[in-house]
């Protein structure tokens, strides 16, 4: 019998009632405290007109609120809509719009936040999480009001497994946030296939390091739920300071730790890992970006304990591929993305989508329970990014495009060679040139702009624009207007103003003869 | 606040160099900053950022800031910084 993500609540807190299910900063929400604010908080959306598969947006900050607004809007029926909370008005307002959500679950620190959105958003309808007083033009129901309706039963709402679950939103090329649409049926996939693998169990310890809207929180949240584990939520403060990150870990006793390298570089370098006792964490999951070696063999000689693992898979597919790591003297190099996991099928293809032979480099393609059903709203891009293949019985398989290049090692192992277009990764965080690039361009006094990705000496990546502008602004106003209108790691880190910029003989910006020249020490007058 | 001798900065004169860098340097033009303002909330300023900071510290006031020292308890807002700079180059003058 398929299971719902929400209804794993209810069995944790009806098998382990007083297990912490979520620790934040000291504070704690066992299984059973959980699931009875899930339940009230679905009670008061259902209590307001909300119909099984409207979209109910969450713009928390961190907390133990995170998990009560994931699995109450999931208990509602309705489907759920995590906004990053840094997330610029404008981008909050685009999400809203483009999943339609008429209820939105925040809290009192993204007041001002909220009412922005709300000035561009009629559709909304209630704020969940405001008080009425606080003068926002739609209803308003504070958190106390959810306590109230606290409930030992989750309202029957007829949700199935193919209903929609949640909707996940990265950035688009166009300045439109890209929204990914799972059910709940490839989540649990996703979900089952991870218990099984990391062997997860109700003694787990999962470290949450991403934000919440990311599909690494699908893991840190929804498969601790599965077995009873808990969620210890790292917060911004600790991620920021190593040393008290590393204490954090040993007082918490974090027992599987999933993110992007960098966290990990971080805490390898400043950490003081040597000083802490951090012999529980017996899994360290990674995956976004590349791994820089030296920096992956210094961590796996912190932790000898630990196994590792690099899991591959972007939010549209959540994982599909996982290599086991080896001791550290083993590491292949490249290191690879592995093998298709069991809920995957991978194939690599040239342009015209024909598989190619092993170790020719193409297109992975994936095809398995874990697949999105689809970009929200976009069926142009469902139409590019889902091919249809035949299969034996007249029947077809859907494939995913990742966009990824890649080939089949000598071993079996795939690994990972390029990105197909200009998506890249700052700090595990998924960004498109365009988007950027776009959002310069909005600027009026920006001409021309392009934008690139270069290393940050961190093990990630940084992004650096040049733009060609007209009048004299100073970067500093061009970086004021792109944090008005992009999340904080999309903007870029250095802005230089040129004459022109390269561009190829089809009239494209020649992002590599403008890398070049940009390496140039003291010109920045234009090629 | 009075300097404790005449080679390292006074109290008052590490928070207002603190201030100003954040205020010019890492926030965006009309964000204000107080000295007991949470810099470590995830709101205020980004990784990125706070690690700027971390690298003005050590500059500006000429230390190394040891891998010990990167906690909550010394840069969680102005103030504290200011209380570790004061300490952690005390004698250094």
């Amino acid at each position: 019998m398929s299971v719902l993500l929400h209804r794993m609540i209810d069995g944790a807190a009806q098998r382990r009632p007083e297990a912490p299910a979520v620790r934040c900063d000291g504070a704690e929400l066992t299984y059973g405290q959980l699931a009875r604010r899930v339940n009230g908080l679905a009670r008061v959306l259902l209590g307001t007109g909300l119909e099984r598969r409207d979209r109910v947006a969450v713009l928390l900050r961190k907390g133990l609120d995170v998990p009560v607004g994931f699995h109450g809007a999931l208990a509602s029926g309705a489907a759920l809509v995590p906004i990053d909370p840094r997330s610029p008005a404008e981008q909050v307002v685009r999400i809203l719009r483009a999943t339609g959500a008429r209820h939105l679950v925040s809290e009192p620190a993204k007041r001002d936040l909220v009412r922005q959105a709300l000035a561009e958003c009629p559709e909304v309808s209630q704020v969940i999480g405001l008080e009425p007083e606080d003068g926002l033009p739609v209803r308003c129901v504070p958190w106390s009001t959810v306590a109230a309706e606290a409930a030992d039963q989750p309202p029957a709402v007829g949700t199935i497994d193919l209903d929609p679950a949640y909707i996940l939103h990265t950035s688009g090329s166009t300045g439109t946030p890209k929204l990914i649409l799972h059910s709940h049926r490839s989540a649990m996939a996703f979900v089952d296939w991870a218990v099984s693998e990391y062997r997860l169990a109700s003694d787990d310890r999962l470290s949450n390091h991403s934000s919440h809207h990311t599909c690494f929180a699908t893991f840190d949240y929804y498969a601790a739920a599965r077995v009873g584990a808990a969620t210890v939520v790292l917060t911004p403060a600790a991620l920021m300071m190593p040393g008290s990150l590393s204490a954090l870990l040993e007082r918490e006793r974090v027992s599987i730790w999933y993110s992007v390298p960098t966290a990990l570089v971080h805490l390898s370098l400043r950490g003081e890992i040597e000083e802490r006792d951090l012999s529980s964490i017996r899994w360290v999951l990674f995956a976004g970006e590349t791994f820089p070696e030296k920096h992956l063999r210094r961590i796996m000689r912190q932790l000898p304990q630990a196994r590792f693992s690099h899991v591959y898979g972007s939010t549209e597919v959540n994982v599909c591929t996982c290599h086991h790591l080896p001791d550290a003297d083993g590491l292949g190099d490249p290191l690879p993305i592995g093998r298709a996991c069991s809920t995957s099928r991978t194939l690599v293809v040239d342009d015209q989508l024909r598989p190619v032979a092993d170790g020719e480099t193409g297109e992975l393609l994936v095809c398995g329970s874990t697949v999105m059903s689809g970009y929200w709203g976009d069926p142009e891009a469902n139409r590019h990014a889902l091919v249809r293949r035949p299969s034996a019985g007249g029947f077809e398989d859907v494939y995913f495009r990742t966009g990824d290049q890649v080939r089949v090692l000598e071993d079996g192992n795939l690994t990972f060679v390029a990105r197909a277009d200009f998506q890249v990764k700052v700090r595990g965080h998924r960004v498109e040139l365009e988007e950027v690039e776009a959002a310069l361009l909005s600027l009026e006094s920006v001409e021309e702009a392009a934008v690139f990705a270069v290393e940050d000496g961190e093990g990630s990546s940084a992004l650096r624009a040049a733009v060609v502008a007209g009048g004299e602004p100073a970067t500093a106003e061009i970086l004021a207007g792109l944090k008005q209108r992009l999340p904080p790691y999309s903007v870029p880190a250095e802005i230089d103003i040129l004459g022109s910029l390269p561009r190829t003989p089809t009239g494209k910006v020649d992002r590599d003869a403008l890398r070049a020249h940009l390496a140039k020490p003291g010109d920045c007058d234009g090629p | 606040m009075a300097p404790d001798d005449g080679s390292r900065p006074a109290c008052r004169e590490i928070e207002e160099r603190l201030l100003e860098f954040i205020r010019l340097e890492l926030l965006s033009p009309g964000v204000t900053v107080d000295r007991q303002d949470d810099l470590l909330s995830g709101e205020l300023l980004d990784s990125v950022a706070v690690l700027r900071l971390a690298a003005f510290v050590g500059e500006e006031f000429a230390f190394e800031i040891r891998p010990a020292d990167f906690v909550i308890e010394n840069f969680q807002n102005v103030a504290v910084i200011t209380d570790y700079v004061h300490r952690a180059t005390r004698g250094s003058g």
